[in-house]
C-alpha cells in the first residue's frame, strides 16, 4: 500500500518538475527547495508507525503543497489530493468520503488548473480504491488461510486422538474378551475338571482294595469329563460369531432401512452357501451395495432396487440392480472407481451396466479358483 | 510355453466412454484364444489396438516379447488380421487380392507367388485365382479375406468375428481352417459372440464385458465358475424297477431322485458317466423314454455373471 502511494506521489512530482522545467520558471532555487521539502515530508510519512506523527506529517505536507501552490506555482495543487486521501483514510473506512474531501479544494483552484486537478485527484483515487479492494481481498484470503490452518491442526489433532482411542479400545476389548474367555472356561470347565481329577485320584487309591468302588468313581470321572468337554464345545460355539449371519443380516438390515426410509421398493435375495464368504468379502459386498444404492437414490429415479448375493462354484456374485433410467453411457466417477478398487483388492471385478436400469455386479473369486 | 502376446493394463477411452478398461491378458504360444463377449463389449477395440490400428490411451502390448509401439514393423509382419468387415477389393481377382496384401507385408518375387498360391489353396479357393470377389458368395469372400491375412505366415492370427453372416458350410470350413492353422503352429485370437463356436475351437477363453475381462480360463474352468455339477433327467415308463442305491454307486453321481416317471440325477460335471447310468437302468429293466443332460454352457456362464445374454 505504502509503495503504491509513494509511486503515485513520485509520478505526480515528476510531472510537476517536468512541466515547470520546460516552462522555464525563474525562481529555480525556491522550486528545488519546494520539491525537496515535499519529498522529505512525504518520505517521512511511511516511516512512522503511529497515527499521530503520521497525521502531522501528512498535514505538514499538505500545508507545504498549498503554500507552494499559492506562492510559487499553482501546479503544485495536484499533489494535494493524495495527501487529503491519506489523511481521510486514516480516519474513515468509507472511500466515498475521501473522494468528497478530495473534491473540496477544487472550489479554490484557479479555473485553468481545474481539469488537471480533477484528473490528478480522480486518478489517485482510482489507484487507491483499486488497491484497497485488492488489499481487502488479500486480507480475506489470508484470514481464511489462517482459519483453515487452524482447522487442519485441530482436525489432525482430533484424528490422532481418535486413532489413539481406537488403539486403546481395541486393546481394552481384547483384554476384556480374553478375561471373559478365561473366566468362562474357569467357571464352566475348571470346576468340572477338578472334580473329575479328585475322583480319578480316589479311584487310583481304591483300585487295589475296592475294585467296584474304584470303577464307579472312574465312571463318574468319565461322565464329568465328558460333560466338561461338551461345555467347552458349547462355550466355544456360542462365542464364535456366525459369520454368515453377520454378513447377510447386516445387508438385510440395510435393505430394510432403504425400503423404510426412501420411496423405493428394496428386495434382497441370496442363494448358495453363504458360509464361504469371508468377513473381508462381506465388507466389500456391503460397501459396494451401499455405494450402488446411494447412486440409485441420487440419480436413478428408480422405484425398485434389487440386491442379490449368489455363491456360485468358484465366484461370489453380488448384484445391485434398479429399474431406473440407467445410463446409456457410463462415465466412471469416484464411486465406481472405488467399487472397482475394493473388488480388485480381493481379486475381483465390477461390472457396471446402464442398459436396463442401472446395475452393479461385483464378482469375487473364492476358495481355490483355477 | 512362452507368451506370444502380452497385454498389460490396456485402456482405450473415446471421450468419456471407456471402451477397454484396464485389460491385462497373456496369450500363450499355440493357443486358440477366444474373446467372448456381447456386441460393444470392447473386443474389436482391443483387436484394433493389438494390430496397431488404434493407439491405446494407456497400457502396453508386447508381441513375442517386443513392445508393438516401439517395433511397429516387426509387429505388423508377425500379425495377420482378419477384420470383421471384409477387406478385399471387389474388382481385383482373388489372386491379385492376396498377392497385394502379401506384398504389403513385404513379400516379393518368387516367394510372393508361392505364398499367394499356398494361401488360396489353403482356404479352398485354389481354382478361383482369376475369379473376381464380386461374384463370390459371402462365405467365399470371408475365405478370401482369411487368405489375405495369412499369406505372409504370421505368428499370430487375429480373427474378428470371421463367421458373421455366412452359411453353415462355409462356417465349418472356416472353423476347420482355424484348427489347421493352429496345427501348423499359428497362435490364434478368435473373437465371436457365438458361444458355440468359441466353445468348440478355443483352448482358452476370456469373457469380456464393458471393456473388462470378467473371467478367463479353459471352457471347463469357466463352466466351473457356475457349478461343478450337471443334471441328468431320464424319462422311464415305470418307477418300480429302479434301484436308487445302485445308481448312487456310479462314479460322480451325487443325488438321485425319482418323480413322475422321471429319474433326476445330479452328478459331477467332469465325470462322463451317462453310459454307465443308462447301462445300469437297462440292467434294472427300466424302459427308457428320454434322456436329457443339462450342463452349463458358456452362455449360462455369461448370463449368470452379467445378468445379460450374449446376443442382447
Amino acid at each position: 500500500m505504502d509503495f503504491w502511494t509513494i509511486g503515485n506521489k513520485a509520478g505526480l512530482l515528476f510531472y510537476i518538475i517536468a512541466v515547470l522545467y520546460l516552462g522555464a520558471s525563474d525562481n529555480t532555487a525556491w522550486l528545488t527547495l519546494a520539491y525537496l521539502s515535499y519529498l522529505s515530508l512525504n518520505m517521512a510519512i511511511p516511516l512512522f508507525k503511529r497515527k499521530h506523527p503520521k497525521q502531522l506529517m501528512i498535514f505538514l505536507s499538505a500545508a507545504c503543497v498549498v503554500y507552494c501552490a499559492v506562492r510559487l506555482d499553482p501546479l503544485f495543487i495536484v499533489l494535494l489530493p493524495v495527501n487529503i486521501y491519506e489523511f481521510v483514510s486514516l480516519h474513515v473506512r468509507r472511500r466515498r468520503y475521501a473522494l468528497l474531501t478530495m473534491a473540496v479544494p477544487a472550489l479554490f483552484v484557479p479555473q485553468a488548473m481545474l481539469p488537471i486537478y480533477v484528473l490528478a485527484a480522480f486518478l489517485s483515487y482510482l489507484l487507491y480504491a483499486g488497491n484497497r479492494v485488492h488489499m481487502d481481498k488479500l486480507k480475506a484470503y489470508e484470514d481464511e488461510r489462517e482459519a483453515m490452518r487452524d482447522d487442519l491442526q485441530r482436525l489432525s489433532r482430533a484424528l490422532n486422538e481418535n486413532n489413539e482411542y481406537i488403539r486403546q479400545s481395541e486393546y481394552t476389548i481384547k483384554l476384556e474378551e480374553r478375561n471373559r474367555l478365561s473366566q468362562r472356561i474357569h467357571d464352566e470347565v475348571g470346576h468340572a475338571m477338578a472334580g473329575a481329577l479328585i475322583q480319578m485320584e480316589a479311584s487310583k487309591r481304591l483300585m487295589a482294595s475296592d475294585r467296584d468302588k474304584a470303577s464307579e468313581l472312574l465312571q463318574n470321572a468319565i461322565a464329568i469329563s465328558k460333560e466338561g468337554l461338551e461345555r467347552i464345545r458349547l462355550t466355544l460355539k456360542n462365542m464364535k460369531p456366525r459369520s454368515e449371519e453377520l454378513g447377510i443380516n447386516r445387508l438385510r438390515l440395510f435393505v430394510d432401512e432403504l425400503s423404510a426410509k426412501h420411496a423405493i421398493d428394496a428386495k434382497l435375495t441370496y442363494e448358495g452357501n453363504l458360509d464361504v464368504i469371508t468377513p473381508i468379502q462381506w465388507k466389500i459386498i456391503q460397501q459396494n451395495a451401499t455405494e450402488a444404492a446411494t447412486n440409485t437414490l441420487k440419480y436413478g429415479q428408480a422405484t425398485e432396487i434389487h440386491f442379490e448375493v449368489k455363491v456360485l462354484n468358484t465366484v461370489i456374485k453380488a448384484l445391485v440392480a434398479d429399474n431406473g433410467r440407467g445410463a446409456p453411457k457410463i462415465v466412471k466417477g469416484i464411486g465406481i472407481v472405488g467399487m472397482e478398487e475394493r473388488a480388485a483388492s480381493a481379486g475381483g471385478t465390477v461390472i457396471v451396466d446402464g442398459a436396463r436400469g442401472f446395475s452393479v455386479t461385483t464378482l469375487l473369486p473364492y476358495g481355490s479358483p483355477k | 510355453m512362452s507368451n506370444v502376446l502380452e497385454i498389460r493394463n490396456l485402456t482405450k477411452k473415446f471421450g468419456d466412454f471407456i471402451a477397454v478398461d484396464n485389460m491385462s491378458l497373456a496369450v500363450r504360444e499355440g493357443e486358440i484364444f477366444g474373446f467372448l463377449g456381447a456386441n460393444g463389449a470392447g473386443k474389436s477395440t482391443t483387436i484394433n489396438m493389438i494390430s496397431s490400428l488404434l493407439r491405446s490411451t494407456k497400457g502396453e502390448i508386447d508381441l513375442l516379447g517386443k513392445n508393438i509401439a516401439k517395433n511397429a514393423k516387426f509387429a505388423k509382419s508377425n500379425i495377420g488380421v482378419v477384420p470383421q468387415d471384409l477387406a478385399i477389393y471387389e474388382d481385383m481377382t482373388a489372386y491379385e487380392n492376396v498377392s497385394f496384401f502379401a506384398g504389403l507385408y513385404g513379400l516379393r518375387g518368387e516367394q510372393l507367388k508361392e505364398r499367394t498360391v499356398e494361401a488360396l489353396e489353403f482356404v479352398g479357393l485354389g481354382d478361383k485365382h482369376k475369379a473376381y470377389p464380386k461374384n463370390f458368395s459371402g462365405g467365399m469372400k470371408r475365405r478370401l479375406n482369411i487368405a489375405c491375412a495369412i499369406a505372409h505366415r504370421p505368428k499370430l492370427i487375429i480373427m474378428d468375428e470371421p463367421t458373421v453372416g455366412i452359411d453353415p458350410q462355409s462356417r465349418n470350413y472356416i472353423l476347420n481352417s482355424v484348427r489347421k492353422l493352429n496345427d501348423m503352429g499359428c497362435t490364434i485370437i478368435y473373437t465371436s459372440h457365438y458361444m458355440e463356436e468359441v466353445e468348440e475351437i478355443c483352448t482358452r477363453i476370456a469373457i469380456v464385458d464393458h471393456g473388462k475381462i470378467i473371467a478367463e480360463g479353459t471352457k471347463e474352468q469357466l463352466k466351473a465358475i457356475i457349478t461343478d455339477t450337471k443334471d441328468i433327467w431320464i424319462g422311464i415308463k415305470s418307477e418300480d424297477e429302479i434301484k436308487v442305491e445302485s445308481l448312487k454307486q456310479i462314479p460322480g453321481v451325487a443325488t438321485v431322485r425319482i418323480e413322475d416317471q422321471m429319474v433326476m440325477i445330479n452328478s459331477k460335471a467332469e465325470v462322463n458317466n451317462l453310459n454307465q447310468i443308462i447301462q445300469q437302468l437297462i440292467r434294472d429293466r427300466a424302459e427308457i423314454r428320454s434322456v436329457e443332460e443339462q450342463a452349463p454352457n458358456l452362455e449360462t456362464v455369461f448370463l449368470t455373471l452379467t445378468g445379460r445374454n450374449l446376443r442382447d
